[in-house]
């Protein structure tokens, strides 16, 4: 009896490493922002050690320059929080419903050709994320590739306005972040056994029926792992909106980078990225809470 | 006897099946003619691989047919989906639907079928009682076991009320206790439904004991239809006698033929009378084989009967003992008598006598 129990108490040893990196590199910063989120900005950037409420309240509220008793909505962080859930959102829709042809066609090729597909779904993963969206950049401006092709072709007159608008932003990520749809929805069809869609023909369903009553559900897994591996990246997202949004399109991303550097109000920063987590996690919750729940009712 | 004038329920004309094309080409189906009654209990068999599974896919519409007329009920159907056929399949692994109820997936044919909720619940509740399962009927496929899969998954295909019910070898995966409870079960349903069965199996003693016709397969092509009984005593083609039970075949030499009979010569010179299968008219003096069952032949005294052979062993199989005998000449020949008790068992190396019911000698072509 002695051994089993000696060599039991010894394996959780086996986690340390990985703990050890868990707790150092995840746990520690983020007690240090959460720290600094509630200190005193210092005048050249970093903090003062003074403790201040002042920062999270900057989060959602503004004082007037010259009045600070003059308190209001701060709506341009509000906007651009909506904005990043908003955008978030819609690309994980996209990739979504990109994702879901892709992945069925890959499924439903040959078992030996299916890695080749694999592979070159993964293709866009061997360039440095900045360098390809300066791609996409060249691509949608207005002295750009697809501008060129348009008014060469006597499509249009003058260049479309792509490129620093919410649109570039969403091509932009969508593009990235397909991907991470595409390979776990893959995962949930290779699973798929497909005698259950014949199954689902030989009971009358028509192909829509069978889409929606037998594949949809069955592969269900597959569009809630690869949502969550879209949106949360989505909703941090700091190189996409910078290039293909410019100044003018921020996400809470650069929101937290501006704080950081030109606004050198760090504790603000802190709050705002501390934001951005309970989002997240807030967002996960209730996602998977939702999915959960979704039992339906006896011939349903 | 299953009255065969009225309109048949399937009707099958030089049907066949190649799977791709070219020098890779591979042909399923040759120029299958097959005609199914109404209310039938219709057995496909045949070793695996002989395309038996491809013919009840083609019926239900998983495969198109490459050649060849298929009606069901009088109505043309090549071309036809599955979802627009009166055809339903009970699948070899059942493919219940994982994230279904056993309800959910009985009234999922008819909820496709776009009826009322109240007609879908009244018919559930009904299939539930026929297959014993209505205690189980909120629970899922995975939390059941085989058995109740199995008719769960029966009850699925028979809720909308099919024509025909096809079924892809629905009792391979049931251990022996369960499957004879199965085969009772079915017919029990097919009585008390009088749907039509196609049933698909490699388990000639299922079939021998199930169905009202079998159609033998091997190698794309049915060899022969018929009767259990037929097909055991009246085998046309060496490998029906030799995939329907245990057979020892004879060659033999005619002595005369006439008609549908024949009188061959056996080894040792006896002369008796065999039946020809329809189409086989060899002449006197042609070698041909026959077919003996084991229970048709008797063991006599030495020197008596038709046959004489030397006893090599015996095997106990409890209510039956397989005698397994050489022939004058050498062949191997394997007798089964019932043990009644009345009898000995022959000693190894014993010389005995052959005698032979009559009608037992059975010639077939090769």
């Amino acid at each position: 009896m002695a051994e089993p129990r000696e060599s039991h108490r010894w394996k959780w040893l086996l986690c340390a490493p990985a703990l050890t990196i868990l707790v150092l590199a995840a746990s520690g910063p983020l007690l240090i922002v959460l720290v600094y989120s509630f200190l005193t900005p210092g005048n050249m950037g970093g903090v003062i050690w003074e403790f201040s409420t002042e920062g999270w309240f900057r989060v959602f509220f503004r004082r007037d320059i010259f009045d600070p008793a003059d308190v209001s909505l701060n709506t341009a962080h509000l906007t651009i929080l909506w904005r990043s859930v908003w955008l978030s959102l819609q690309t994980t829709v996209i990739c979504a419903v990109l994702g879901f042809p892709t992945a069925w066609f890959i499924a439903t090729r040959p078992a030996n050709t299916r890695t080749v597909w694999l592979f070159l779904i993964t293709i866009p993963f061997w360039t440095n994320l900045l360098i390809r969206t300066f791609a996409i950049q060249e691509l949608i401006r207005n002295s750009g590739t697809i501008n060129t092709l348009l008014i060469w072709a006597g499509v249009i007159d003058a260049p479309i306005q792509m490129l620093f608008s919410e649109f570039a932003i969403l091509l932009g990520m969508a593009y990235v972040f397909l991907p991470l749809m595409v390979l776990p929805l893959y995962a949930a069809m290779d699973k798929l056994d497909f005698r259950l869609v014949e199954a689902g023909y030989d009971l009358y369903a028509s192909r829509l029926q069978v889409l929606r009553h037998v594949i949809l559900p069955l592969v269900k897994p597959g569009f809630i792992a690869g949502s969550i591996l879209v949106f949360i990246p989505s909703i941090g997202a700091y190189v996409t909106p910078r290039v293909l949004g410019g100044g003018r399109t921020l996400m809470l991303g650069n929101l937290i980078d501006l704080q950081f550097g030109q606004g050198r109000n760090w504790p603000l920063g802190a709050a705002l990225a501390i934001t951005l987590l309970v989002i997240v996690v807030a967002a996960l919750l209730f996602y998977l809470r939702t999915l959960n729940r979704e039992e339906g009712p006896r011939h349903g | 006897m299953k009255d065969t004038r009225n309109s048949p329920e399937i009707e099958i004309a030089g049907l066949s099946k190649v799977f791709g094309a070219g020098a890779s080409a591979f042909t399923a189906l040759s120029d299958i003619d097959l005609t199914i009654a109404p209310g039938e209990f219709f057995t496909l068999l045949g070793p695996s691989g002989c395309g038996k599974t491809t013919l009840l896919r083609v019926i239900a519409g998983f495969e198109q047919p490459s050649d060849g007329s298929l009606r069901i009920n009088a109505q043309e159907v090549a071309g036809k989906g599955p979802n627009a056929r009166p055809v339903n399949t009970v699948f070899q692994n059942y493919a219940l639907f994982p994230h279904m109820s056993v309800a959910q997936n009985i009234g999922f044919g008819l909820k496709m079928l776009g009826r009322a909720r109240s007609e879908i619940d009244a018919t559930v509740d009904e299939m539930l009682a026929l297959v014993q399962m209505a205690h189980l009927a909120d629970r899922k496929p995975a939390e059941i076991s085989g058995g109740q899969q199995q008719r769960v998954a029966l009850a699925r295909a028979l809720a909308p009320r099919p024509r025909v019910l096809l079924l892809d070898e629905p009792l391979s995966a049931l251990d022996l206790k369960l499957r004879k409870g199965m085969q009772s079960e079915l017919k029990r349903l097919q009585g008390e439904t009088g749907i039509t069965f196609v049933f698909v199996t490699h388990d000639q003693e299922e079939a021998l004991t199930m169905s009202d016709r079998i159609a033998v397969m091997s190698e794309g092509r049915i060899l022969q239809t018929g009767t259990p009984h037929e097909i055991y005593h009246r085998p046309r083609e060496r490998f029906v006698a030799d995939f329907i039970g245990d057979t020892n075949f004879l060659e033999v030499e005619v002595a005369e033929a006439d008609g549908a009979a024949a009188q061959v010569k056996l080894p040792g010179g006896a002369l008796h009378s065999a039946r020809l299968p329809g189409g086989l008219r060899p002449g006197a003096g042609a070698r041909v084989t026959v077919v003996i069952r084991p229970e048709q032949a008797q063991l006599v005294a030495p020197g008596q009967g038709v046959l004489a052979a030397t006893v090599e062993k015996s095997v106990f199989f409890g209510t039956d003992t397989h005698v397994h005998l050489h022939l004058e000449g050498g062949a191997p020949f394997i007798l089964r008598r019932q043990n009644t008790g009345a009898m000995p068992e022959p000693d190894p190396g014993s010389a005995v006598g052959l005698a032979l019911a009559e009608g037992a000698l059975q010639v077939v072509g090769d």
